[in-house]
């Protein structure tokens, strides 16, 4: 299912956009981004947040760190301040940045950079735990703010993806399965029950 | 197969002549290379690089230096900062590690790049000075 | 057609202004604010307050609505909040908790 979103060029978000699908931003985003898509900043788009995502393409503006899992590419019309750290890079001649340039796919520790902490771990997915809260680790609601009756969200609220779960390291670990004996999976399951 | 050896000392590349300044593949130069026209290395240089004009590094050269020029491409491997005036162009099978100053600068998809970037640019109103009131939640 | 749409695996947190017609199809928290129309289609979960011209609702809004125009919940649509506009059609089939005030 090709989730397509486009933030049109007569729109402004300011606060935190993360998610599973694609996105185009042809408007005005402050904050943050964190997608597992691919990110896309139009010609018309001004991006003051750090992008993190699979694939991040971008022929605009951008005031923030670029971190993805699979490639960065700068297109012309592009105009970056800030790092951009990828296993693949790409910038066209008509594209302009300032900023640290990272090709690879272990960041050494960036010291001096915003997104230090982040490079620890693979840097696209390290973000994901500030996008949403390590889903096994905390209680049953999937989103922890929502006050709204779970039962519509439930269903729309993507089950955050399987790479926060792998890269939280400092969720407490899931509460489940002890040291199962042989045979105990029998009893575990009648005790779930 | 020419191993030449040059302990700092300055070796000067005239190109008032139509074949171009080369390094070649079996040559390694340390020292400072400074030239007038363009000059492309195969071999090795180590110390540092001024041309007044494109300098290119051929795949399998390696340069380890600053430089100084006045367009670059690398297809080789590169080891120090770059100051260019007009375009950098750092080509798919390169390893470039060091600060780039230039007009311009491209890096093709495949080539590998550790430091940073600085073109003259200034970004939209907007993001200048954070835009205000971002709301960072 | 809009040209803003907020697909289905996005999640904005924070505040969402637009100059033109926008259709949420996965969930915003924080605050909107449309000059033209707002759809929050089915399986789409708004908690904010959300201002625009004219609404459709399908899917589930916690917040205040004002509207310049009307309002329209559909079958399906979940509203908890107080709704503010010219005209309101709440469909068989929709929920609704909250005031209405329709400026006459």
């Amino acid at each position: 299912m090709a989730l397509l979103t486009v933030i049109g060029r007569g729109v402004r978000v300011r606060g935190r956009v993360t998610g599973e699908a694609d996105l185009t931003i042809e408007g005005h985003v402050e904050g943050e981004v964190a997608i597992t898509g691919t990110v896309t900043v139009d010609g018309d788009g001004i991006v003051g947040a750090n992008i993190n995502g699979r694939v991040v393409v971008v022929r605009g503006a951008v005031k923030g760190d670029l971190v993805a899992t699979d490639a960065i590419r700068l297109e012309e019309g592009a105009r970056v301040v800030g790092s951009i750290r990828a296993p693949r890079i790409a910038i066209a001649k008509g594209a302009l940045v300032r900023g640290h340039v990272q090709t690879g796919t272990h960041p050494h520790a960036q010291s001096s950079t915003s997104s230090a902490s982040r490079s620890k771990a693979q840097p696209a997915r390290a973000a994901a735990p500030q996008v949403a809260p390590p889903p096994r680790a905390v209680a049953a609601p999937v989103a922890v703010k929502r006050p709204a009756p779970p039962v519509m969200a439930s269903r729309t609220i993507p089950a955050p993806p399987p790479h926060a779960v792998k890269i939280a390291p400092k969720g407490p670990p899931p509460p489940t399965v002890p040291a199962l004996k042989k045979g105990a999976k029998g009893a575990l399951k009648k005790k779930a029950t | 197969m020419a191993q030449a050896r040059t302990s700092s000392s300055t070796s000067r590349q005239d190109s008032h002549r139509s074949s171009p300044a080369v390094i070649g593949a079996g040559a390694r130069v340390r020292g400072k290379v400074s030239g007038e026209g363009d000059l492309t290395i195969e071999g090795q240089v180590e110390g540092e690089v001024v041309v007044r004009g494109q300098l290119f590094i051929a795949e399998g050269g390696r340069v380890v230096s600053d430089i100084d020029a006045a367009g670059l491409r690398v297809a080789g491997t590169l080891e120090g900062d770059v100051s260019v005036t007009g375009e950098v162009h750092i080509l798919a099978g390169a390893r470039v590690r060091g600060d780039l100053h230039g007009s311009s600068i491209s890096l093709e998809e495949g080539a590998e790049l550790d430091g940073s970037l600085d073109c003259e640019f200034s970004l939209p109103s907007e993001l200048e000075s954070g835009g205000g009131r971002a709301a960072r939640r | 057609m809009a040209s803003t749409v907020i697909g289905a695996g996005i999640i904005i947190e924070g505040e969402v202004s637009a100059d033109e017609d926008i259709v949420v199809q996965g969930v915003i928290r924080g605050k909107l604010d449309a000059k033209e129309g707002v759809t929050v289609e089915a399986g789409a979960v708004v908690e904010a307050d959300i201002s625009g011209g004219p609404l459709t609702v399908a899917g589930s809004v916690t917040g205040n609505i004002t509207s310049t125009d009307r309002v329209e919940l559909q079958a399906g649509a979940r509203v908890v909040g107080n709704v503010k506009a010219t005209r309101i059609t709440i469909a068989d089939g929709a929920q609704f908790k909250g005031n209405v005030d329709m400026d006459v």
